[in-house]
C-alpha cells in the first residue's frame, strides 16, 4: 500500500464536487475516496446530496480524507473545502457553488479556453484556479467529464496518487466494459495534462463565506399543513443547467405548425400563439422555445416532420438570444 | 478510551483487527454494510419492498445475487405490509429472515410487527431511519423508529457503517437466543449512515463467523408435519396478559443476553460495543444524550470543550429496546444538567420518546438532581453540526451553573419566517372557458349506445393552457409529462387530481413550489384511490345538499405510476368495486423509477432493474409483467384502456371517453406506456422509436374494454406492421443483455407470453362475450 501524506496530517483534507445529475460527480467522489481508503492508507468518507434520483438536478458530492488513524465522526456536509471541482460551467454563476472556498484552496472548473469569466473575480486572491475543458475531452474520448476532472484533480493535488485513482477507475469498468475503461484512461490522462492554471483571476479578500440557504417560509409565515396556495409557481424556476451542451434551435420558416412537438415536449417550454388574419379561421402557430424551462431532451427534434427543430451546440448567450418567454415578468409573481 | 464505541486495534497494515477472525478492509455505506453482513450470514429468505433510503440493501444484495455471491431467496413484495407478511411466514419456517425498510414503509408494516414479536419469531429488520409523512420527506430523523418502540422488538442502534455490519451479526445471536426469541430491528440514520461510505472491516474467516452465528434452532416450526403446532390462536383474558408477561420477560432476558453477545462479537472481530456508549462521562458535569450519527458529531465538540477545561460528556445508546434504564441512571447520577436531543417529537408530550424515557429512568433514583432539557432537532434530515452540538452543550452548562432550567422543551433550528419574504405567486387559476374548448367531443349514439369521439387537430390543441406549469424538475425526456399533457389537452372543465407517490409527484411539488395549476392532492401510493374516492363522495354529498353551488362539475383524476398499482392495488380495486365516479391513469414506465429503478410487477421478464440485476447467475427479472388492465377489466368497471404516449390521438380519444364514463357511469382505468430514458437506458430522444416497437411487437397491446366489450384500437397485424420483440429489446440498455448468446430460452419465454396475451386480447376483440 502506498503511503500518501496529507498536507496537514492532524486535520482533514476536504473536497467538494459541484455538479448536476448525470455528469458522474457521485461516481467520481466514490472512486477517489475508495482509492484513498483502500490503496493510499488514508481514512476517508464519501457521500452525495441530491434532490431525488432525477437526472439534471443539482448534485454535491463530498470527499473527506484524514490520516489512517484519525477517526471520522462527523457526517455533516463539507462547508469549507480545500478543493472545489465544478462539473458544469453554468454552475459557476451561482454563489452557492463556490461558497466556503478557501483562500489557500484550489478551484477546478470545467470550461473551454478563452471564455470570459467575470464571476471568477469573486474567488479569493490566493485560491489556485484551474480550468479544464472536460466536456470536449470527454466527447472526443467517448468518456465522461468525471474521468477528465479526476485526472486534473490528481495532477493538481500532489498527495493524491494519480496512478492509484486511475487504476480504481479502471477496475470499475474493466470487467463489464473494457472499451469504456480504455476511453476513461485516455480522458483521465488528458485531464492530468491539458489543464490550465489561470493566474490573477480571483480578486476576493480571504475565504469565501459559507452559505446555508434559509427557507423562504417559516413556521409563522407558512400556510398550515404544508399546503401550497400558489398555483403553478414553478414557472419561476430556471432549468437551464439541465442542458448538457446542446439545445434545440427553432427555425420558423421550416415550421408547418402541426403541433406534434407539443404532444411530446415534457417541459411545456414551447410558445404558441393564436393568430387570426381578417375573416380567416384562426390558426395556432409555434413562436419559439422558452429556454428557461427546456432541459434539452431533443424529443421535439425526434418528432418534428420538417427541419424546424434542429440540435445545436449551446454556445454562451445563445439560449438567451433565442428565447421566447412563455410568461411576461409580471405573470410569475414576486 | 475504554468507553469508545469500539477500540480500533489496527496493525500497521491497516487491515486486520485483533479478533480471532481474519478480516479485510472495505469501503462501504451503511446499506452496503447491511447487505455485506446479510451475504456473510447467508439468510434463507429476504422479503422486501423498496423505500428510500433503505432500498440499497436489496439493490446491493441483488447485484451480489446476480454474481452468484449468495443464495438468499429474495422476494420483492407488493408493499411493506406484504413484505412483513412474507418475512413472518418465512420465519415461522425456522430459517433466517431479513428485511430492510424506512419511514412510511415501517409504518405500513407496523401492524405486523407486534404479531411477529408476540408469537416469538426472530428475524432481522434493518431500518435506515427517515422522517415519516406528511409532507413527504426522504431524509433522516427518528420519527419512524419511535413508532417501533412499542412493537416488542429488540432495537439495536448503529451509528456508522461498521456498526451496521457488526449489529447485524449480533442481531442473529440475540434474537435466536433461547431466552429471548424475539425479532431484532437494527436502526441506522438514513443518508448520514445509510449512504455515507466509510472504512469497514469485514470478516473473511467464514468458519469463525459460522461458529459465532451457530445454527438457527427453534422450539416450534411450521414445517414439521410430524410435530403439528398451532401458531396464533384466539386468546382473550385471562390468558393474553400472561402471554405479554412472557414477552416482557424475554425483553428482560435480552438485557443480559445483549452484552454477552457483544462480548463474543468482540472476541470475533476485536470491536467492542457497550450497550450504552459513554464518552467522557466519568467526571462529566453536563452531557448531551443523542442517538446515532448526531452523537458522533457531539463527541468532536466534547473533545474541544474538554480542551477548554469544561467537564462535558456524550451519552448515547447502542441498544434502544430494551432501554438501558439502570445504566442511564448510573451514568447520570452525578451529572448536573443534560440536553436530550430528540430527532422526533411526541406531540403534546413535552418531549420526544428518548427524553421521556431518560426522565423516567432517573426519577427512580431519589438522590438524582440532574436537570433535563429536551430539544427537538434535525427533523427531516436537517443537519446537526458542530455549532448545534456546541449550542446544546452551552445550554446544559448554563443550566448546571445556575441550577435553573430556562426552557424545558424547545425546537432547535426552526425558522419563524420573515413577513417580507414571499414565495413566487405563480399563475392565476385557469378559467373554465380556457380549458373547455371542445378539443374532444364525445357523443353517445342513442341507438347503439356507443360513444363517438371527435378530435380537433393537434395544432389546435397546442395552445390550450396546460394544467401543469413548466418549471417542474422531471428528468430530460421524461414520458410522464407528455402523457399528462395529452390527457389534459382533451379533459374539459374543472379537474381535481390526486397523485400517488412517484416521479410525477416528487418533481412537481418541491416545496414551496408547485407545478400544478389545479387542485392537487398527494397521498401515499398504498391509499390514493381510497382517498380520492372519499373526496368524490364528499363532493357529491355536498352537491346533493346544495352546499357547493359554485362547483357543479368537477372531474376527479388519480395519477399513479406502475409502482403505485402494486402497493396500491388493494385500494384501487376497492375503489373499482365501489365504482366511484373517478378516473385512474397509470403512467407505466416499467419500474419504481422514483427510487432508482427497482423492479415493479409491471417490469417484464428478463429486464434489468436495480433489484433484478444481471450477472453470471441471474439475468434480470424472473417473473412476467403484471396485466393490470385485465385485473380492472375483471372488476367490471365501465371503461378500461391501454395507450401509449407515442399515439397521442389514440390516447386523447380514450382520455375523453374516460372522462365521459367517469362523469356518467363510474370508475375508469387507463394504463399508458410511458418513456423513461434514464432507466430504460436510452438516449433522451428515443421515445418514439422505442415505444413504436413495444407496440408493433404486440408486447403492449393497445385496446379498450368498454362496458365489458374488448376492442383493439391499434392492430399491428392488420396494418402489416408486426415486428419481433427482439427489435424492441435491442433498443434499450436495460434489455441489451438479452441479445447476447445464451439467452435464447428467456427471449423465447418473453415472446411466448406476449404472444399468448396478445391472442387472448384478439379473441376478446372478436367475441363480445369474452
Amino acid at each position: 500500500m502506498n503511503e500518501c501524506v496529507l498536507p496537514d496530517p492532524s486535520g482533514f483534507f476536504e473536497i467538494r464536487f459541484e455538479s448536476i445529475g448525470g455528469l458522474g460527480a457521485h461516481a467520481a467522489g466514490q472512486i477517489l475516496a475508495r482509492a484513498a481508503v483502500l490503496k493510499m492508507n488514508l481514512n476517508g468518507s464519501h457521500f452525495s446530496s441530491y434532490g431525488s434520483e432525477k437526472k439534471g438536478s443539482p448534485v454535491r458530492s463530498y470527499v473527506r480524507l484524514g490520516a489512517a488513524d484519525k477517526p471520522i465522526r462527523t457526517s455533516a456536509p463539507i462547508d469549507s473545502p480545500d478543493v472545489i471541482v465544478v462539473f458544469h460551467g453554468a454552475l459557476l454563476d451561482q454563489d452557492i457553488t463556490i461558497a466556503g472556498m478557501k483562500n489557500s484552496g484550489t478551484l477546478i472548473f470545467n470550461g473551454p479556453a478563452d471564455e470570459a469569466h467575470e464571476f471568477l473575480e469573486k474567488i479569493p486572491k490566493g485560491t489556485r484556479v484551474v480550468r479544464i475543458d472536460a466536456t470536449n475531452i470527454a466527447i472526443e474520448e467517448l468518456s465522461r467529464p468525471n474521468a477528465v476532472l479526476l485526472g486534473t484533480l490528481t495532477a493538481t493535488v500532489p498527495f493524491l496518487d494519480g496512478d492509484i485513482v486511475l487504476s480504481t477507475l479502471t477496475e470499475k469498468f474493466a470487467k463489464r466494459n473494457p472499451q469504456a475503461a480504455a476511453s476513461n484512461e485516455r480522458a483521465f490522462k488528458r485531464g492530468a495534462e491539458e489543464y490550465e492554471v489561470l493566474e490573477g483571476v480571483g480578486k476576493g479578500e480571504g475565504d469565501l463565506p459559507v452559505i446555508r440557504p434559509s427557507p423562504v417560509l417559516g413556521y409563522e409565515t407558512a400556510p398550515i399543513g404544508g399546503v401550497i396556495p400558489y398555483a403553478g409557481n414553478t414557472v419561476s424556476n430556471d432549468l437551464s443547467t439541465s442542458r448538457t451542451g446542446w439545445m434545440p434551435l427553432f427555425t420558423a420558416k421550416e415550421c408547418i405548425h402541426c403541433g406534434l412537438c407539443a404532444t411530446v415536449c415534457p417541459d411545456f417550454c414551447l410558445v404558441w400563439t393564436h393568430e387570426q388574419e381578417g375573416e380567416e379561421v384562426p390558426v395556432v402557430r409555434l413562436k419559439g422555445v422558452d429556454y428557461q424551462y427546456c432541459k434539452g431532451c431533443m424529443r421535439c427534434i425526434e418528432t418534428c416532420p420538417t427541419e424546424a427543430m434542429t440540435r445545436v451546440t449551446e454556445t454562451p448567450g445563445l439560449a438567451d438570444r433565442e428565447r421566447v418567454p412563455l410568461y411576461s415578468q409580471g405573470a410569475t409573481g414576486a | 478510551m475504554a468507553t469508545e464505541i469500539h477500540a480500533v486495534l489496527q496493525d500497521q497494515d491497516g487491515g486486520n483487527t485483533a479478533g480471532v477472525a481474519s478480516q479485510s478492509t472495505d469501503f462501504l455505506s451503511g446499506n452496503e454494510a447491511a447487505a455485506r453482513a446479510a451475504r456473510d450470514i447467508g439468510f434463507h429468505v429476504m422479503g422486501y419492498f423498496p423505500i428510500t433510503p433503505s432500498t440499497e440493501v436489496a439493490e446491493t444484495l441483488s447485484k451480489m445475487q446476480a454474481a452468484g455471491e449468495h443464495e438468499i431467496m429474495m422476494i420483492p413484495a407488493d408493499g411493506e405490509h406484504g413484505a412483513a407478511g412474507i418475512c413472518y411466514g418465512a420465519a415461522l419456517g425456522g430459517g433466517r429472515v431479513l428485511n430492510a425498510t424506512s419511514s412510511q414503509g415501517l409504518l405500513y408494516a407496523l401492524e405486523q410487527l407486534p404479531v411477529q414479536s408476540s408469537t416469538r419469531v426472530p428475524m432481522v429488520l434493518n431500518v435506515a431511519t427517515r422522517a415519516i409523512s406528511g409532507p413527504l420527506d426522504i431524509r433522516c430523523d427518528h420519527s419512524d423508529i419511535y413508532f417501533a418502540l412499542n412493537t416488542g422488538w429488540i432495537i439495536l442502534l448503529a451509528r456508522e457503517p461498521q456498526a451496521v455490519y457488526d449489529m447485524n451479526l449480533a442481531a442473529i445471536r440475540i434474537g435466536e437466543h433461547a431466552d429471548v426469541r424475539l425479532p431484532v430491528l437494527v436502526a441506522y440514520d438514513g443518508f448520514f449512515t445509510s449512504h455515507q461510505k466509510r472504512r469497514v472491516e469485514v470478516i473473511e474467516d467464514k468458519q469463525a463467523l459460522q461458529e459465532f452465528l451457530g445454527t438457527p434452532e427453534t422450539p416450534f416450526t411450521a414445517l414439521d408435519p410430524r410435530h403439528p403446532v398451532t401458531f396464533g390462536p384466539y386468546m382473550n383474558d385471562p390468558d393474553l396478559i400472561n402471554n405479554k408477561k412472557q414477552h416482557s420477560l424475554a425483553m428482560e432476558a435480552a438485557r443480559q443476553v445483549i452484552p454477552e453477545v457483544f462480548e463474543e462479537l468482540e472476541k470475533l472481530t476485536g470491536r467492542r460495543y457497550p450497550v450504552m456508549d459513554s464518552y467522557h462521562m466519568e467526571d462529566a458535569e453536563v452531557a448531551l444524550v443523542l442517538l446515532n450519527s448526531a452523537a458522533e458529531t457531539a463527541k468532536e465538540v466534547a473533545d474541544r470543550l474538554r480542551g477548554e477545561g469544561k467537564k462535558v460528556g456524550v451519552l448515547s445508546l447502542n441498544m434502544l429496546r430494551p432501554f438501558p434504564t439502570d445504566l442511564i441512571r448510573q451514568a447520570l447520577s452525578g451529572v448536573k444538567a443534560i440536553v436530550v436531543g430528540d430527532r422526533a417529537d411526541s406531540y403534546g408530550a413535552d418531549g420526544g420518546n428518548l427524553s421521556l424515557e431518560v426522565r423516567a429512568a432517573i426519577q427512580v433514583d431519589p438522590d438524582n438532581r440532574t436537570r433535563v432539557l429536551t430539544r427537538i432537532y434535525g427533523l427531516g434530515g436537517k443537519d446537526f453540526d458542530d455549532a448545534d452540538a456546541e449550542e446544546f452543550f452551552n445550554e446544559a452548562l448554563e443550566t448546571a451553573e445556575t441550577g435553573e432550567v430556562k426552557e424545558v422543551f424547545a425546537y432547535h433550528g426552526t425558522y419563524a419566517g420573515d413577513p417580507d419574504k414571499h414565495v413566487p405567486h405563480g399563475l392565476p387559476a385557469i378559467e373554465k372557458g380556457e380549458v373547455t374548448r371542445g378539443m374532444a367531443t364525445v357523443t353517445e349514439n342513442p341507438e347503439t349506445g356507443k360513444l363517438n369521439v371527435e378530435l380537433k387537430p393537434l395544432w389546435a390543441m397546442a395552445e390550450v393552457p396546460s394544467r401543469i406549469a413548466p418549471g417542474h424538475g422531471a428528468c430530460p425526456g421524461c414520458g410522464a409529462f407528455p402523457v399528462l399533457h395529452q390527457v389534459f389537452s382533451v379533459l374539459e372543465g374543472d379537474v381535481v387530481v390526486l397523485f400517488q407517490t412517484g416521479c410525477a409527484m416528487v418533481v412537481t411539488t418541491g416545496y414551496p413550489k408547485t407545478a400544478h395549476r389545479i387542485t392537487y392532492i398527494h397521498n401515499l401510493f398504498q391509499n390514493g384511490a381510497a382517498t380520492l374516492s372519499g373526496l368524490v363522495e364528499m363532493y357529491h354529498e355536498l352537491l346533493r345538499r346544495g352546499e357547493l353551488p359554485d362547483s357543479p362539475d368537477i372531474t376527479f383524476v388519480m395519477v399513479t405510476g406502475d409502482g403505485g398499482m402494486d402497493i396500491g392495488m388493494g385500494s384501487a380495486l376497492g375503489a373499482a368495486h365501489r365504482n366511484h365516479h373517478m378516473m385512474i391513469l397509470e403512467y407505466d414506465n416499467q419500474g419504481y423509477m422514483n427510487t432508482g429503478a427497482q423492479l415493479s410487477y409491471s417490469t417484464p421478464l428478463g429486464h434489468r432493474t436495480s433489484t433484478s440485476e444481471v450477472g453470471s447467475k441471474r439475468k434480470g427479472k424472473v417473473t412476467h409483467h403484471k396485466d393490470t388492465p385485465q385485473i380492472f377489466s375483471a372488476a367490471h368497471v365501465p371503461y378500461v384502456f391501454t395507450a401509449s404516449e407515442g399515439y397521442p390521438e389514440d390516447l386523447m380519444r380514450k382520455a375523453a371517453k374516460a372522462q365521459w364514463y367517469a362523469k356518467n357511469e363510474g370508475m375508469t382505468y387507463g394504463k399508458i406506456l410511458s418513456f423513461c430514458p434514464l432507466n430504460w437506458t436510452t438516449t433522451d430522444d428515443a421515445a418514439e422509436s422505442v415505444l413504436q416497437v413495444a407496440i408493433d411487437s404486440c408486447f403492449f397491446p393497445i385496446y379498450e374494454v368498454e362496458r365489458g366489450i374488448t376492442n383493439i384500437t391499434y392492430d399491428p397485424e392488420v396494418l402489416g406492421r408486426r415486428r419481433k420483440i427482439t427489435e424492441w429489446l435491442g433498443r434499450m440498455g436495460k434489455t441489451k443483455h438479452l441479445m447476447a448468446e445464451g439467452n435464447e430460452q428467456r427471449l423465447a419465454a418473453i415472446e411466448e407470453e406476449a404472444e399468448r396475451r396478445w391472442r387472448r386480447i384478439k379473441a376478446m376483440h372478436e367475441h363480445p362475450e369474452l
